[in-house]
């Protein structure tokens, strides 16, 4: 069960590229990001884009909000909510990390350590992050796009969040965010590149399953009256 | 004079990855050895890729796209350092101002094994 939430959503054409590398490649679920401006565009070629896969690889849309106005996050969020399997929203931002992770609507937050010096978590936001249910993403995409010591600071961000993980157990997810096929790896490949970081076999594969968990409660959303409370299709 | 072959307990036991290569521009296998070498000594260093007994023992090219010219190689390495070969080769993504990607489609103890995956 390999999953991957994030891959740069575009054309047509290019979709079908990619998904088509991705399940050459191993993988079993991919899903197309698109920002908020690009989102509903997306949707208009999705049935297009299912038949032309013919389920050659599962996918769907995650929107990927970018803003660092609270407010527009909170707005965006509630809009698509019903239309997204998953909404992410990219950080790097303080307020913006704190304001995602204590939103319970929001899915993930994206890259944290975005355009910073420290990796964007403290324990405090870890705390929070696990109450409210919110991932934390690493992507593999920003490692591969950089190089000498601005890849090494990324890689040094990604152990300040694993230090936190392990302590505050909030969900995390390992995503490639590949733009085109040159990026997109074996999942096997993935996992090598991950457990160098200092990531374990276990904590990897439990990245995949906060994954595929994020889609199935996604599934179930609109049947939640409040926080652990579910509405369910009982005969009896 | 040749220096007499190691019996089989003091050999180094390999692993033989398949390496799947896209690159826009045409390599050949010198080239691909440097990228190779390239790759490993910048993630993992000058001390740890002394390690990993690189070789590149067999250089296949495939059927080009519009996009990128498509090779596959089988790349030999020591058994215990695959996770760290594997990792690098992923990292690699330009060569000479041109964009290539790199990754392991197989594994396997033999060359004969490995040949499979091309």
């Amino acid at each position: 069960m390999f999953f991957d939430l994030n891959i740069k959503g575009s054309g047509l054409e290019n979709n079908i590229k990619l998904a088509t590398e991705a399940s050459k490649y191993g993988w079993s679920h991919i899903n197309f990001s698109y920002n908020q401006n690009e989102f509903q565009n997306a949707l208009n070629f999705k049935d297009e884009l299912k038949s032309e896969l013919n389920e050659c690889i599962s996918f769907d849309y995650t929107l990927e909000i970018k803003s660092t106005n609270i407010n527009d996050i909170r707005k965006i969020t509630n809009k698509f909510r019903s239309k997204a399997s998953c909404i992410s929203v990219v950080g790097g931002n303080l307020k913006v990390n704190r304001a995602v992770l204590e939103n319970p609507k929001i899915d993930v937050l994206s890259r944290p350590y975005l355009q910073r010096y420290d990796s964007g978590l403290n324990h405090v936001l870890a705390r929070e992050a696990f109450n409210n249910n919110v991932a934390v993403e690493l992507v593999f995409h920003d490692v591969l796009k950089s190089y000498l010591s601005h890849r090494s600071k990324i890689i040094s961000n990604f152990r300040d969040v694993y230090t936190l993980y392990r302590k505050f157990d909030f969900p995390l997810i390992l995503s490639s965010r590949a733009h085109s096929i040159f990026d997109i790896k074996t999942t096997y490949d993935f996992i090598a590149f991950f457990s160098q970081t200092g990531l374990n076999k276990d904590e990897i594969e439990k990245s995949f399953l906060t994954s595929s968990g994020i889609l199935d409660f996604n599934k179930k959303r609109k049947n939640m009256i409040l926080k652990g409370v579910r509405r369910i299709n009982d005969e009896a | 004079m040749k220096l007499k072959v190691l019996p089989p307990t003091l050999r180094k036991n390999n692993r033989y990855l398949t390496v799947d290569i896209k690159v826009v521009e045409s390599i050949n296998k010198d080239e691909l050895v440097t990228i190779i070498w390239d790759a490993c000594i910048r993630f993992q260093g000058e001390c740890n890729t002394s390690n990993f007994n690189l070789w590149v023992m067999r250089f296949y090219e495939m059927e080009n796209t519009n996009e990128y010219y498509h090779y596959k190689a089988i790349v030999r390495c020591q058994r215990d350092f695959v996770e760290q070969v594997r990792s690098s080769f992923a990292l690699a993504n330009n060569y000479h101002n041109n964009r290539i990607s790199m990754t392991v489609i197989g594994l396997s103890g033999t060359i004969k094994a490995s040949q499979k995956f091309i």
